[in-house]
């Protein structure tokens, strides 16, 4: 690889990233300046690029959505992207659509440390209540917890 | 017995007990020895005994006055800044990952909605962190269901039994890795954040156990 050859790469990363000052911008943000052929968008707005001219594991890689800024993560990536991304598969989403079914839920960065993080709770009946005389019992501990999963609502234990 | 020997004036005996003596006490103070023997000791740098010719003393003047040896080691740093990195720069570029990464576990769904977990805990029971419990109840439509799926992520050791053992494919080890988190009560995973995690990456798991179809 020749010297005029790194040269013109140089320029064609720069025109891809739209100019010298985008480009600063680029570096800035992701630390490095690369050009190649843009594979797809998802639903977030990460772009994904791809360029066998690096090797492998940095050949693929993805320019977060501006709007991150600096809040960038590996975990905003979703699922259909991630095995791309990853080279699982070499066949992208936008060639191979990925399986959809009406319960799945979209993709969600990791939450840990905001206020949206996941808190354990217990999905069952606690195994021993305290009795509560007839007037004390209202409609809302009654049906203290309506989430709980697939709990027959007939079987009940301590309630009569 | 040896000292004996020594001590002896006939030339004969005289030898054969000196080196008797020496091959005993060489013995002893190698077996019973609490430190290294002085004897073991190597002089790596021997002091230099011939003189320095004058042409050596003037390249080696010649060489600190200049530099010459900073000045090298800058070169190979500046080249190195031109080369291409050999590392990856994370999270823009990842690494490559297998079908059958074992990571975040989840509970899978099947096609219609409904979730495969049939609570008949071989997973629980093959757990070798026992990091999962599991409780179980009959559904109003009378099939077996669970309660209660919790497994400790602090506890399990991702070596993919309980997927192994699954007789429906219901709790899998995902190919997410990135849920680290800032606290351990987040770590504590139950039946709601199990099956939130299927439906997340159902798109994923459904392609990778479908990639190693062959082997399973």
């Amino acid at each position: 690889m020749s010297l005029i050859q790194k040269t013109l790469n140089l320029f064609r990363a720069i025109k891809q990233n739209g100019g010298i000052l985008s480009s600063l911008k680029t570096l800035y943000v992701t630390d490095d300046l690369k050009w190649g052929t843009h594979v797809g968008t998802d639903k977030y707005g990460n772009k994904y690029y791809e360029n066998n001219y690096y090797f492998l594991s940095r050949n693929r890689w993805v320019i977060y959505n501006p709007d991150f800024h600096l809040d960038y993560d590996g975990s905003q990536i979703p699922p259909e992207w991630h095995m791309w991304m990853h080279y699982t598969t070499d066949k992208p989403p936008t060639v191979k659509p990925p399986v959809n079914y009406k319960w799945m839920v979209p993709h969600q960065e990791n939450k840990s440390g905001s206020s949206e993080m996941y808190y354990p709770y217990s999905t069952t009946r606690t195994k021993i209540e305290s009795w509560q005389p007839a007037h004390l019992r209202t409609a809302d501990t009654e049906e203290q917890n309506p989430k709980l999963f697939n709990i027959p609502q007939n079987n009940r234990i301590g309630v009569q | 017995m040896a000292s004996h020997l020594v001590g002896s004036s006939y030339g004969a005996i005289n030898r054969i007990g000196a080196r008797l003596s020496i091959r005993t006490s060489g013995l002893f103070t190698r077996t019973f020895a609490t430190s290294t023997s002085a004897n073991v000791y190597k002089n790596m740098n021997p002091p230099r005994t011939e003189e320095m010719p004058w042409a050596e003393v003037h390249e080696k003047g010649v060489q600190r006055f200049f530099w010459n040896e900073l000045i090298r080691g800058m070169l190979v740093v500046t080249g190195h800044i031109f080369k291409e990195p050999a590392t990856i720069n994370y999270p823009f570029e990842k690494g490559p990952l297998s079908p059958r990464f074992r990571g975040e576990h989840a509970l899978r769904r099947y096609p219609s909605g409904e979730e495969r977990c049939i609570a008949c805990k071989l997973c629980e029971a093959v757990c070798p962190a026992q990091a999962i419990t599991i409780e179980a109840e009959e559904r109003p439509d009378g099939s077996r269901r669970t309660t209660r799926y919790d497994i400790d992520m602090t506890k399990c050791i991702y070596c993919g039994l309980c997927q192994e053992a699954c007789p429906v494919d219901a709790i899998v080890e995902g190919p997410n890795f990135e849920f680290s988190t800032e606290t351990r009560e987040e770590l504590l995973y139950n039946k709601d954040k199990l099956l939130t995690n299927g439906d997340r990456w159902e798109a994923e798991i459904s392609s990778n156990i479908e990639a190693d179809h062959l082997y399973r």
